[in-house]
C-alpha cells in the first residue's frame, strides 16, 4: 500500500499532473471564496476542462477543487462575515469576531492550518479505510447492493432540510428520471414519450449540472440587487500576518478536539449527501460543549474556528471513501467526480481500487498534495480573494452558464445534452421554489439504474423476496433504512412540537 | 380546503406519475425474462403516486400559516431562462462563437443594465472574450469540437 502511495505521490509531482492539481485547487479556493458560488458549481465549471485530459489528470484537478473549495470559504467567512461556501458557516461564528477584534491574520491562519490538519486526518482515513471497505463490498451480492442503495437514498431523503415526504418524493423523482428511455436489463425502449432525445435514456451529468447550476444561479438572480458588486465592508489593505508557530501551537495543543472534530467531519462525509455544512456546525457544537469556556464561543474563540475548518476539510476525505469503496457519491461534488470517471470509462465501486490501483493511489496522492498546495495558495492569495469577491454577478453568471453548456455539449457532442441541461435547469429551479430538496433527487438519478439492475438480478437469481430481509447485511441495511425513516419522522415531529409550543404554525 | 405550495407540488407530481404509470401498462413483457420492462417503473411510479397523495392530504389536513412574501424579481428569472432557451436554439444555427457572444451580452445586460457607452463596451468585451476564450481553449487545447452554425457556416 505504502509503495503504491509513494509511487502515486512521485507521479503526482510530475508537471503533467501537478499543474491540473494546482489549477484545480486554485479554482476551488476562488470558487469557495465567492459567496453564492458553491464547490458544486465550481466543480461543474471545471468538469468540461477535464474532458480532454487523461483520467488521473482530470481527477487531480477535481480533487484540487474539492480540497481548495472546502478551505476557500474561510477567507470571506473570517474577513467579511460571509461564508463563501455553506461549509464555512460555522467559521463565521468566531472567525469574524476575531478579525473584527483586530486579529484577522490569526483568524485566517487558524482556519488555514486547521483545514490542513483536518484534511490530513481525513486523508489518513481515506487511504486506510477505502481498501478494507471495498473488500467488504466485494462480498456483496445484488441483494446487498440493492439494500445499500436504498439505504443511501432513504438516509438522504430523511436527513435533508424540509419535510420527510418532500425528501422522499424528491428521491422518487430521481428514480423516475432513470426509468425514462430504456430498460437497463434488456435494453428495450420504454417511456420515451415519442421523443428521440429520450431513446437512449437520460445521461445524469447534464441533469446534475442543470439542476444545481440553474437552481443556484436563478435563486441569486431573483434577489433584488443580486447583480451589484460587493464592496461594502471590504478592506483590501487588511494585514494578514500572524506568528505561524503560535497559531500551530494553538491547534496542536488541542489534540483531542482536533481529532474529535475531524472524526465528526469524516463520519458525516461517509454518510451520503449530508455535507460539509452539517459537519462544521456539528463539530462547532461539540467543541463548544466540551470546552471549559463555552461562553467565549461566538466572540472569537480559536476553538470555534479550528473545529469548523478541521471538520469541513476532513469531510472531503470521508466523501471520497464512499465513492471509491461503494460507488455512492457522498455529495454533489463527488457525484460530478463519479460522472467524470464514467466519461473516461471507469466504473467506481468495490472493484475500483483493485482494478485501477494507479488511479486510486494517484487520487490519494492528489488529495494529500492538494492540502499542501491549498496552504501555499492561501498564504499567497488570501488578500486577493477579497478582490475576487467584487466580481459582479452579471459577469459571473453568464460565463458559468456558458461553461455548463460546453460541459453538457461535450459529453456527446450533441445538442441533446444541452436541451437536457436547460429542461432540468427549469425543473431544478421549480423544485427549489416548491421546497423540494435537490440532494435526494440527484442521488435517485445516479443510483436509479443500479437499484433496478440489482433488484432484477436478485429476483432472477432467486425468486424468494424474503432473501432481501434474511441475508444479514441486506436485512441490516434495510433495517437501517427503516430506522433512518423513524429517526427523521421523530425529528420532524419534535421540530413541529417545538414550533407549536413557540406559538407559530407548522409548515408541513 | 385551499391548497398551499406543497399541495400544488404534490398534485403536479401525482399527475405526471399517473400519466407515466398508465403508459407502463402498454409495455409488453418479454417471454425470456420473468419481469418485463414495466416491472420496476410500476414499483417506482406506484411509490411516487403514494407519496404525492400523502403530500396533498398532509397539505389539506395541515395548519397553514400566512407568511409575508419576500420581494423577488421573478421577471428577471423568466427573462434569463428565456435568453438561455434562445441560446440553446441558436447554437446549431449560429454556431458556438456567434451564439455565445449574443447570449453573454444579453444575459449580462439584463442582469445589470449598462447606463452609458462605457457600460455597453464592458458588456461587449465580456461577451467577445468569453466566447473566443472558451472556443479556443476547448477546440484547440482540449479537443472538444464546438457546435458549428448551419446559417453562419462556422
Amino acid at each position: 500500500m505504502f509503495e503504491l502511495l509513494w509511487q502515486g505521490i512521485e507521479g503526482m509531482m510530475a508537471a503533467k499532473y501537478f499543474v491540473p492539481l494546482v489549477v484545480g485547487t486554485l479554482a476551488g479556493i476562488v470558487g469557495g471564496a465567492l459567496p453564492g458560488v458553491t464547490i458544486t458549481m465550481t466543480i461543474i465549471v471545471v468538469l468540461p476542462f477535464t474532458f480532454g485530459l487523461d483520467p488521473l489528470q482530470g481527477l487531480a484537478a477535481m480533487t484540487g477543487v474539492y480540497v481548495g473549495g472546502s478551505a476557500g470559504g474561510l477567507v470571506t467567512a473570517v474577513l467579511l462575515g460571509l461564508p463563501g461556501t455553506p461549509s464555512a458557516i460555522a467559521t463565521t461564528f468566531d472567525g469574524h469576531p476575531m478579525a473584527r477584534r483586530g486579529e484577522p491574520g490569526r483568524a485566517i491562519w487558524l482556519g488555514i492550518w486547521a483545514s490542513f490538519f483536518g484534511g490530513m486526518i481525513g486523508g489518513l482515513f481515506l487511504i486506510g479505510a477505502t481498501g478494507p471497505l471495498a473488500r467488504i463490498a466485494l462480498e456483496f451480492g445484488p441483494w446487498e447492493f440493492f439494500s445499500l442503495f436504498v439505504f443511501a437514498l432513504s438516509m438522504v431523503a430523511g436527513l435533508v432540510e424540509g419535510t420527510l415526504l418532500k425528501g422522499l418524493i424528491s428521491g422518487a423523482l430521481g428514480l423516475v428520471v432513470t426509468i425514462l428511455g430504456n430498460d437497463p436489463v434488456m435494453g428495450r425502449e420504454r417511456l420515451t414519450l415519442g421523443l428521440d432525445v429520450l431513446s437512449g435514456g437520460i445521461p445524469f451529468l447534464p441533469v446534475l449540472i442543470g439542476v444545481f447550476a440553474f437552481a443556484q444561479i436563478m435563486s441569486e438572480v431573483e434577489r433584488p440587487g443580486a447583480a451589484s458588486r460587493m464592496r461594502e465592508g471590504i478592506d483590501a489593505a487588511v494585514k494578514l500576518t500572524a506568528s505561524h508557530l503560535k497559531v500551530l501551537w494553538e491547534i496542536v495543543s488541542r489534540p483531542v478536539m482536533l481529532l474529535w472534530t475531524s472524526i465528526i467531519g469524516v463520519v458525516i462525509g461517509v454518510l451520503p449527501a449530508i455535507g460539509g455544512s452539517a459537519a462544521s456546525v456539528m463539530a462547532y457544537d461539540q467543541a463548544k460543549k466540551f470546552s471549559r469556556h463555552p461562553e467565549r464561543f461566538g466572540q472569537g474563540a480559536p476553538e470555534g474556528i479550528i473545529a469548523s475548518e478541521a471538520s469541513n476539510n476532513a469531510n472531503v476525505g470521508g466523501s471520497l471513501v464512499t465513492i471509491m469503496a461503494f460507488g455512492i457519491p457522498g455529495d454533489a461534488v463527488t457525484a460530478v467526480m463519479l460522472g467524470a470517471l464514467t466519461i473516461h470509462g471507469i466504473q467506481s465501486g468495490p472493484l475500483f481500487i483493485s482494478q485501477n490501483p494507479q488511479l486510486a493511489y494517484g487520487m490519494f496522492a492528489a488529495y494529500l498534495i492538494a492540502q499542501v498546495v491549498m496552504v501555499v495558495l492561501l498564504a499567497v492569495l488570501a488578500r486577493w480573494m477579497l478582490r475576487v469577491v467584487t466580481v459582479p454577478k452579471s459577469v459571473l453568471f453568464p460565463v458559468v452558464l456558458v461553461l455548463c453548456t460546453v460541459g453538457a455539449w461535450a459529453l456527446s457532442n450533441a445538442m441533446s445534452g444541452v436541451w437536457i441541461l436547460f429542461i432540468f435547469g427549469i425543473f431544478g429551479y421549480a423544485m427549489v421554489k416548491f421546497g423540494f430538496p435537490l440532494a435526494p433527487f440527484i442521488l435517485g438519478v445516479i443510483l436509479g439504474d443500479q437499484i433496478e439492475i440489482n433488484l432484477l438480478r436478485a429476483v432472477m437469481t432467486d425468486s424468494d423476496p424474503w432473501l432481501f430481509l434474511t441475508r444479514p447485511i441486506s436485512g441490516g441495511l434495510l433495517l437501517a433504512s427503516v430506522l433512518s425513516f423513524a429517526a427523521a419522522i421523530w425529528q420532524h415531529q419534535r421540530a413541529q412540537r417545538k414550533t407549536a409550543a413557540g406559538g407559530g404554525g407548522a409548515d408541513f | 380546503m385551499k391548497l398551499s405550495r406543497d399541495g400544488w407540488g404534490g398534485l403536479a407530481v401525482l399527475a405526471a406519475s399517473l400519466l407515466l404509470f398508465w403508459l407502463t401498462l402498454g409495455l409488453k413483457d418479454n417471454p425470456l425474462v420473468p419481469f418485463g420492462p414495466g416491472f420496476y417503473p410500476r414499483i417506482v411510479l406506484g411509490l411516487t403516486i403514494l407519496l404525492s397523495l400523502g403530500l396533498v392530504f398532509a397539505d389539506l389536513k395541515g395548519k397553514k400559516t400566512e407568511s409575508k412574501p419576500e420581494k423577488r424579481n421573478y421577471a428577471l428569472v423568466a427573462l434569463q431562462f428565456g435568453v438561455f432557451g434562445l441560446y440553446c436554439g441558436a447554437l446549431p444555427l449560429l454556431g458556438f462563437r456567434v451564439a455565445t457572444v449574443l447570449y453573454v451580452a444579453a444575459a449580462s445586460a439584463l442582469l445589470d443594465p449598462p447606463r452609458d457607452a462605457r457600460g455597453w463596451l464592458r458588456v461587449a468585451v465580456l461577451a467577445v472574450v468569453t466566447s473566443l476564450a472558451t472556443y479556443y481553449i476547448f477546440e484547440r487545447y482540449l479537443q472538444v469540437l464546438m457546435p458549428r452554425g448551419r446559417w453562419t457556416g462556422f
